[in-house]
């Protein structure tokens, strides 16, 4: 698979306002139990004026991703878009995928009566899990499939600054380069304001 | 032992209270997660352990389980077990309650050691709830393990101190390479108990609390990150570090010390089941042991 066409996220901390909407979106979403971030927004620099920013976090989805190298039962698979997603039904919660990843994404939520560390829970990227699609079991253990639905990804499909995007790597990369080109070239004059309509 | 008891009890509560705080590992704390990984002023203990995992942990298990069994068959065909005439003289040895803390400790090992396996060969298993019931088993197996090992620390230390005998057990291998009865330089524990007893006992408690920090996982003891200077996930993944490669240890001395027991010493077993050996096998295999019993007028 081409570097380019792979699905990644991008949080642009320009934009970022820490309003916490992507994970409150995701958690909404997916039924998430309390505990259970799949995403979360993470201010640095806190205070320190010209370096606070803030930025929203999940799993990368990585290239050659470091989780599937070291789970004990390979539970993981990446999808051909790069999405990578893993079998909850086999997974047993051994948390050697935290320890490899890179982003702290994957999570586990105590079940059972010693409280011992459940399945793995992590960022789909919307795109469910191995079970058949949009089946009440897939949403059930992995949450809504937007992904098949054709749709965007809930947390960025959310954002209200857009500082969250998703998509094929190129495409991400593109939109990217636009914002840093456009950058100091003023605020774009809306055709149809306020003051036009009213004419004050 | 009621106290020692209590004292356990206690820790696990503490350790569950921490929880009930900011989580240590998804909450601010990982940002740090993420500049600590791979970067130049950190450890990189995430690389290092997923390059661990992924090339070396299961290769060097699966060849400590094929290779040590071989060499000990290969052992015991060419050279055969130790056969001492038994409805002679017996000595006791172990009173009842070192047979009793042994016998806790073992059954525990009985258990932790094949889920341990199975956990590390989980994807030939097909993972699922097999390899998920193993390592639930693995996690309770540890609590009467985690209840004997200072108890049997405490009862064997003297015994296990090394000395000028053990130098030259281990020139001759503790005599296994052939079949001649001569006596053995050797106290109550030989070398190869002693070399045994450390690594179930420290190394034992090393694997107990590894195993819980990888169990609790996001516990918050401020004190150990000061101490280690490790951020939470970095402590976690020194643990699974730590555990796997003094599972390698423990494995292999598991494994010489159940063919002893069971096969290379006919009748060995005795002695944690009633605590008595054949007088003839403590003559040979412990000479010093036997003579200072003599001197001692106890045989
Ligand atoms: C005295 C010996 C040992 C003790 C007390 C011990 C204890 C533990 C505990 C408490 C855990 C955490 C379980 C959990 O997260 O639910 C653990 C994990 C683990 N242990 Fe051990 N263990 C011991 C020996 C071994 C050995 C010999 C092996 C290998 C053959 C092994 C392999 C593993 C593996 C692969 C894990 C990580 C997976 C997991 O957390 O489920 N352990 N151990
Ligand atoms: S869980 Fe972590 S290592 Fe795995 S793909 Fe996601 S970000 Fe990468
Ligand atoms: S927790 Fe599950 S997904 Fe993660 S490494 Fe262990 S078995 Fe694999």
């Amino acid at each position: 698979m081409s570097e380019m066409s792979r699905m990644k996220f991008y949080c642009d901390d320009h934009r970022c306002i820490e309003c916490d909407g992507c994970s409150v979106a995701c958690a909404e979403a997916h039924e998430l139990p309390t505990g259970i971030n799949r995403r979360k927004v993470v201010t640095l620099n806190e205070g320190i004026e010209g370096k606070e920013f803030s930025t929203s976090i999940a799993c990368m989805h990585c290239t050659d991703a470091p989780c599937e190298q070291v789970c004990p039962v390979d539970c993981f698979y990446i999808r051909e878009d790069g999405i990578v997603l893993h079998d909850k039904e086999v997974c047993i919660g051994c948390g050697y995928c935290l320890y490899a990843c890179p982003f702290g994404a994957p999570q586990f939520p105590r079940d059972g009566a010693f409280g011992t560390k459940g399945a793995m829970d992590k960022c789909t990227m919307c795109a469910g899990g191995p079970l058949e699609t949009n089946s009440a079991h897939e949403r059930e253990l992995y949450g809504q499939n937007l992904i098949a639905e054709g749709k965007v990804p809930v947390c960025a499909a959310m954002c209200s600054t857009k500082a969250l995007i998703v998509g094929e790597a190129s495409e991400v990369a593109k939109i990217y380069r636009q914002r840093i080109s456009s950058k100091g070239k003023g605020v774009q004059s809306a055709p149809y304001g306020w003051s036009k309509a009213y004419g004050n | 032992m009621r106290k020692y008891l209590y004292f356990i009890i206690a820790t696990l509560f503490l350790a569950s209270a921490a929880f009930a705080a900011e989580s240590q590992i998804w909450g601010d704390g990982r940002v740090l997660n993420i500049f600590g990984y791979g970067q130049v002023e950190s450890l990189k203990l995430g690389p290092l352990f997923t390059m661990l995992q992924k090339e070396y942990f299961e290769v060097i298990f699966f060849g400590i389980l094929v290779g040590v069994p071989s060499a000990f068959f290969l052992h015991y065909l060419i050279i055969g077990p130790k056969v001492f005439p038994h409805g002679g003289k017996k000595i006791y040895v172990f009173n009842l309650f070192h047979r009793f803390i042994h016998q806790i400790a073992a059954l525990s090992f009985i258990v932790i050691v094949p889920t341990g396996f199975i956990i590390i060969f989980g994807a030939q298993l097909g993972g699922g709830s097999l390899v998920r019931l193993a390592k639930d088993m693995h996690g309770l197996a540890t609590i009467p393990f985690a209840i004997v090992v200072i108890p049997m620390f405490l009862m064997w230390l003297k015994d296990a101190f090394f000395n000028f005998d053990d130098v030259k057990w281990i020139m001759i291998v503790g005599g296994y390479l052939s079949k001649e009865k001569k006596p053995i330089p050797a106290g109550k524990f030989n070398a190869g108990q002693k070399m045994w007893y450390w690594i179930a006992t420290l190394g034992g408690m090393i694997m107990i609390i590894t195993g819980a920090t990888m169990y609790f996982m996001d516990f918050d003891i401020e004190l150990l990150r000061q101490i280690s200077g490790l951020t939470q996930i970095d402590l976690l993944r020194f643990a699974a570090i730590v555990h796997n490669v003094m599972g390698f240890g423990v494995v292999v001395f598991f494994i010489v010390h159940l063919y002893m027991a069971m096969f290379a010493i006919k009748g060995a077993v005795h002695a944690i089941i009633d605590g008595h050996m054949e007088d003839e096998e403590v003559k040979i295999l412990h000479g010093s042991y036997y003579k200072k019993l003599k001197e001692e007028g106890k045989i």
